[in-house]
């Protein structure tokens, strides 16, 4: 009996330390946080901003599609996370941070696609992140909005002085996709495999105002299909993110 | 004891087997193979099947549990709504678009009279939340269906991880919308050396080979392009077709070529179900079209003649394209 029950415990070490030891693997050693600013600061949902063109505007959602995240070494080896769809939702804390492993090298950039790569706009019926529940599915016309603005202006003049931007399409001339590539910082960053390196990447709303495509909320408080104009947005908010502060523990 | 350890943590480690019967999308011979494979990432079951047939006839997929999916899609109408230009949807509202016939899916690579869904999986997204369909969320469905044990059970039966989440849904849908086929009509028989036409009916079928069938070509009885065929711009629905989709002016007022399978069936025709027999449908043809239309399709910018015996000797040919097998099918009906 005695022998029966040590061979248990050893057997039930090993399965357990198994478990473990697989888990321990992938330690997750990158964390990406996504942050949302306007006029200098960090956006607060429900409460007035200006924009460039002096137009008052109060933003009630703000999500976005980030997807496709990889970091490329220093002598241009490319890593990704495996699995890479991420909807950050300014009205979910928990949804603007995460983590994930990368082999240990010296990194100089990284790189994300904004919104969901085409093949997943036209794959059928997805989960997670990409789960059309969220609320980021068009049912008529199939694919993705990539990036959702939604709240109020006085300057707009549609009804209830909304102010909405569903910014999707996903192919031709009009595709919204946008591949961003940042710099880490002026010398790489080594990541360890014992340690967390958080990337902090800001979205500068300002920017999306002032660009290439000027949008006033006076000419268009609304886009909400795919076209010159989401293309154009698109093409706004492709410059509007930068690496704000790098913190290595 | 050691073995029963084993045995026990076998058992923890790995998901209980599911004993899945897998099923095949039948080929019909000669037909070409689908240029897409619908069930690539959705592996065509008859746990799934059966799942999704519930889901198709539950009325409760809608706001007011009035609605299900074969409220619209009727079996006995090859899944159309019968002798309907539009149908009902949710507070005594009409659809702005005939209910096509559901069959052959999985040679079609767009759905939607504007090719508007680009997945037969996402499909059922259009008239669960439309205001004048279902109605309803995803979030509501899904909530009902994990009140009910049945669906549980289910759900559990169909899915490794059995979960009711909407991806299980629409892929359940998918199985059973994706499996209707239609191969067995008359005419498919008379192929197949099994049936012989009436001398009308042979008329006809040289009628449909010379006039109709670079756009409806056999065997599925559409080449699934979209194309004006020179309709007047219904001004009260000002539905430009597949221009709503792509924004581009060359595709206004064109519409997805419908299949001509179960033509009997399916009446009234058209996008907007504006003509409402099959002999109204030829005589558009004949002399009922708008010319003047930039984007008409080149086909048509010479009216079609047909004279008045090829006329009958056509719509007889057309009503050998009924399959009497897919509208008695048992496997296709409400469960019980």
């Amino acid at each position: 009996m005695k022998t029966t029950l040590r061979l248990f415990a050893v057997y039930f070490s090993l399965f357990f330390f198994g478990v473990v030891s697989v888990k321990g693997q992938h330690q997750p050693n990158i964390k990406i946080t996504f942050v949302n600013y306007t006029n200098g600061y960090p956006l607060v949902l429900d409460s007035g901003f200006t924009n460039c063109w002096k137009e008052n505007f109060t933003v009630q959602v703000f999500k976005y599609y980030i997807s496709n995240i990889g970091l490329q070494t220093t002598d241009q080896q490319i890593h990704r996370e495996p699995n890479s769809y991420h909807l950050v939702d300014e009205r979910d804390s928990n949804s603007k941070s995460w983590s994930f492993y990368l082999p240990a090298a010296k990194y100089d950039s990284l790189f994300f696609l904004i919104g969901v790569d085409s093949l997943k706009n036209v794959s059928g019926a997805q989960t997670a992140a990409l789960d059309p529940l969220n609320g980021m599915f068009w049912t008529w016309n199939s694919g993705y909005i990539m990036f959702k603005m939604e709240g109020s202006s006085p300057q707009s003049s549609v009804i209830n002085n909304k102010m909405e931007y569903h910014i999707g399409g996903f192919s031709g001339v009009n595709s919204t996709l946008k591949k961003t590539r940042l710099a880490l910082s002026e010398t790489a960053i080594s990541v360890s495999d014992k340690s967390l390196t958080e990337i902090i990447v800001r979205f500068d709303i300002d920017k999306i105002w002032q660009a290439a495509t000027p949008i006033k909320i006076t000419d268009t408080p609304v886009c909400t299909t795919p076209g010159t104009l989401a293309a154009g947005i698109a093409a706004n908010y492709s410059h509007a993110f930068d690496i704000i502060k790098i913190v290595q523990q | 004891m050691l073995v029963l350890v084993i045995v026990a943590t076998a058992f923890i480690r790995q998901p209980p087997p599911h004993k899945l019967t897998y099923l095949q999308l039948v080929i019909p011979k000669g037909w070409p193979r689908p240029t897409i494979n619908i069930f690539a990432n959705n592996p065509l079951t008859e746990e799934g099947f059966q799942l999704g047939r519930k889901l198709f006839y539950d009325a409760r997929l809608s706001r007011d549990s009035n609605f299900s999916c074969a409220g619209c899609h009727q079996q006995f109408a090859a899944f159309a709504t019968y002798d309907h230009d539009f149908s009902h949807g949710y507070n005594n509202s009409f659809t702005t678009r005939n209910a096509p016939g559901l069959f052959n899916l999985a040679w079609q690579k767009e759905l939607h009279w504007d090719g508007g869904v680009n997945h037969i999986e996402v499909q059922p997204l259009s008239p669960l939340t439309a205001e004048n369909e279902m109605a309803t969320t995803l979030a509501d469905v899904l909530k009902k269906l994990k009140r009910d044990t049945s669906y549980i059970r289910l759900f559990k039966i169909a899915f490794a991880d059995g979960s009711i989440n909407s991806q299980h849904l629409l892929k359940a849908l998918a199985q059973f919308t994706g499996s209707i086929q239609s191969y067995n009509s008359r005419y498919d028989k008379v192929k197949r050396g099994e049936d012989t036409f009436t001398v009308s009916e042979a008329e006809g079928y040289k009628v449909f080979s010379a006039r109709c069938n670079s756009c409806h070509t056999e065997p599925l009885f559409t080449d699934n392009s979209f194309r004006n065929n020179g309709l007047f711009l219904n001004k009260k629905l000002m539905d430009k077709g597949r221009m709503g989709i792509t924004g581009n002016p060359i595709d206004s007022l064109k519409f997805k070529v419908p299949s001509l399978r179960n033509i009997p069936l399916t009446f009234p025709y058209m996008h907007d179900g504006r003509l409402i027999n099959i002999s109204k449908v030829i005589d558009h043809y004949r002399n009922g079209i708008d010319t003047a239309q930039p984007t008409l399709d080149p086909l048509l910018k010479k009216r079609l003649v047909i004279s008045n015996q090829e006329k009958v000797d056509l719509m007889s040919f057309l009503l050998t394209l009924k399959d009497d097998v897919l509208t008695h099918d048992p496997r296709l009906k409400q469960p019980d």
